[in-house]
């Protein structure tokens, strides 16, 4: 494969496209709605866009938990960091910026810088908090970051430093980009989308390369069983730690195109209920697959949009995402994409096309699935890591 | 021969309770050490010390470290930091990645003992030596032909071999087996003595063993040490130690599994 030039890959990616339901035909697939979306009505535009963002937000947040049994209830902390990192620029760096590189282009250098910003701001937020919140397991794990996300949350309200403007947040201004004569609005729907997409498709591949990187496999082998790993060698506490890392990078990249696209970065980002939806997001497409959580913010967003269309239920929506987490939780452990894969293999028999598990025919291949689920790791893994679980038979 | 692994005055006390009370041992290379006794008399706390799962009350542990004959202290040493100077474990109740299959279960291993934990650009897959050595592993342990299947559609026996793999993978100056046989069948049970035997002739690692099974424990050791109420009784050849007295009195009626 690293031999083959840029032509080799395409002609590969040629011939399996014709070979069938191969994970390249949905990429295809893909990548074509992706384009077609652009043209949409704009409040498609508008939905889709929030999709992408709330689908990054929760495959963030899915590293930690389905890839190495870590149940976050505070990422909205991370997603906050991104929003407010890029919102406190744009507000406070933004004639600095134009002063240097000069008005026309200045609102894009801004926005990247903005980004960039953000980002740090995450990783620099992550660094202390993950390294505290690995020193625990479990509920209690759940608890400190939930903590911490509330913790950010007072911050931002009580703004000590005169950043964050308390309860109203900070207005994001995107501006228009002026090029001797186009203007350019960054934050116009269409092309928000496209950077948005464009942000989201990259993030999403590279955090399909961590889980299958050896990084991922151990993650994987840390959720399955923290005693085993350490017994191996594997520094369990160090390794969760830098996945926490990561993981808030990424759900941060998704926090600065929140601000974006809502025109804002507001306290509630940071609020449990924000981290909420990732967990809910993530649970009901399935926790235990890669692309459960995109189905998931999929599913999320469109059958709230949905309700939202018939003015009586609107007030219902979240008992409506009650009566459905129940069901996902009672009926389908798998979430969404397990349902999937149980209706393919009833449809085609099992393993005809290529099992979750087995050939490499299958439209999603070993490698995209964590096999299982957290919960039941819980239960058959000790949680103290220096605790023997081979005792008092 | 040379010493490998080296407990001195090792004592851990719950409470009231002395789990291992004063426990002093050398382990040689070249020989396979059993360490039996009855139920409770502190077998897998005594590993749980020596692998830094748990902290000794008193006592020290020292481990070969190189190709030469001194000794590093490992006594505050951490259990990933105790399996990186080359002591790994087996558990008494099996231990392996469930939700994974055999050869990724193995290959865990080998990435962890390649250093390539924190690699998170490369494929998982793609190293072509750790790969190999999988293989290689996979072959020495007779679990090729079930490679690809996840381990929890395993057998019991089975996994106990997929546990035996995963401890060897990180190439381990000695292997700590808790009761390898435990809970299997007869079959089962010749199988896995066989593959011990075969290990050990194979490989440099030193293999100790607590064990139930007497049959078991004749047929494999070179040295037997006897614990009881966590403390030595008996350490010897196992004519001598199978002869003693006091051993068979330790065993009469305490212990019957
Ligand atoms: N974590 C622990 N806390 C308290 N007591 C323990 C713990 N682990 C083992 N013990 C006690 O220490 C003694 C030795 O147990 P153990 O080492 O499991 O024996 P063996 O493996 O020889 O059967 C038993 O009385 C057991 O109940
Ligand atoms: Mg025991």
């Amino acid at each position: 494969m690293s031999a083959t030039g840029i032509g080799g890959r395409v002609s590969q990616f040629g011939s399996a496209v014709a070979e069938g339901w191969t994970r390249e035909r949905f990429g295809l697939i893909g990548a074509v709605a992706l384009v077609l979306i652009t043209f949409g009505p704009p409040f498609q535009v508008y939905l889709f866009t929030d999709f992408l963002v709330v689908a990054l937000f929760a495959l963030g947040f899915n590293l930690l938990y389905g890839y190495t049994g870590l149940l976050s209830f505070g990422h909205g902390l991370f997603y906050a960091g991104g929003a407010y990192g890029i919102a406190i620029v744009l507000r406070d760096l933004g004639p600095i910026i134009a002063d240097i590189v000069g008005a026309g282009i200045s609102p894009l250098v801004t926005f990247v810088v903005g980004g960039v910003v953000g980002l740090v701001l995450v990783v620099v937020v992550a660094v202390p908090v993950g390294w505290l919140s690995v020193r625990l397991e479990e509920i209690y794990f759940a608890l400190i970051t939930l903590a911490f996300g509330m913790l950010g949350y007072s911050l931002i309200i009580q703004d000590p430093a005169g950043l964050t403007n308390g309860t109203d947040g900070v207005i994001v201004l995107l501006g228009t980009v002026d090029l001797g004569g186009t203007s350019i609005r960054i934050g116009g729907r269409r092309l928000y989308y496209v950077i948005s997409a464009v942000t989201v498709v990259a993030a999403t591949y590279g955090v399909w390369r961590v889980v299958n990187s050896p990084f991922g496999t151990v993650c994987k082998a840390i959720r399955e069983s923290p005693d085993r790993a350490g017994a191996l060698g594997i520094n369990v506490r160090h390794h969760r730690w830098m996945t926490f890392i990561i993981s808030a990078a990424i759900v941060g990249i998704a926090g600065v195109l929140r601000a974006g696209l809502a025109s804002v970065a507001s306290p509630g980002l940071t609020h449990w209920s924000t981290s909420a939806i990732a967990v809910i997001a993530t649970v009901i497409g399935g926790a235990t697959y890669f692309y459960g959580p995109i189905v998931g913010a999929f599913i999320f967003l469109y059958i709230r949009w949905a309700i939202s269309r018939f003015p009586t239920l609107e007030a219902y929506w979240e008992l409506f995402f009650g009566v459905l987490l129940i069901a996902v939780v009672l009926f389908f452990k798998q979430g969404a994409v397990g349902g999937l894969y149980l209706l393919r293999d009833r449809l085609f028999g099992e393993g005809d096309i290529g099992g979750a598990n087995g050939g490499g025919g299958g439209a999603f291949d070993a490698g995209s699935q964590v096999t299982t689920p957290p919960d039941e790791e819980a239960k058959s893994s000790n949680g103290d890591v220096r605790t023997d679980r081979g005792d008092n038979s | 021969m040379t010493t490998v692994l080296k407990a001195e005055d090792l004592r851990k006390q719950f409470g009231e309770l002395t789990a291992v009370d004063n426990v002093s041992i050398e382990i040689d290379d070249g020989n396979i050490t059993s360490i039996i006794g009855p139920n409770g008399a502190g077998k897998t706390t005594f590993y749980n010390l020596l692998t830094g799962v748990l902290q000794p009350t008193t006592g020290s542990i020292w481990l070969r470290s190189g190709v030469e004959d001194d000794l590093a202290d490992v006594t505050d040493a951490e259990p990933h930091q105790v399996a990186q100077a080359g002591l790994s474990r087996s558990y008494q109740i099996t231990n392996i990645f469930e939700g994974l299959t055999v050869r990724e279960n193995v290959r865990v291993a080998r990435i962890s003992h390649e250093g390539t934990r924190l690699d998170f650009r490369s494929r998982a897959t793609g190293d072509e030596s750790v790969e190999a050595d999988v293989e290689e592993l996979l072959d020495l342990t007779g679990l090729t032909h079930i490679a690809d299947t996840p381990c929890d559609t395993l057998s019991h026996g089975e996994k106990r071999t997929v546990e035996i793999a995963l401890a060897l993978a990180i190439e381990p100056n000695v292997f700590l087996m808790d009761e390898p046989t435990a809970g299997m069948n007869p079959t089962e049970v010749a199988e896995i003595v066989s593959l011990i035997r075969e290990l050990d002739a194979d490989l440099d690692t030193t293999f100790v063993v607590t064990e139930h099974n007497m049959d078991v424990v004749t047929d494999i050791s070179d040295r037997i040490v006897v614990l009881a109420e966590g403390a030595i009784l008996a350490d010897g050849t196992p004519e001598d130690v199978l002869t003693d007295e006091r051993v068979t009195e330790a065993y009469l009626g305490s212990d019957s599994a």
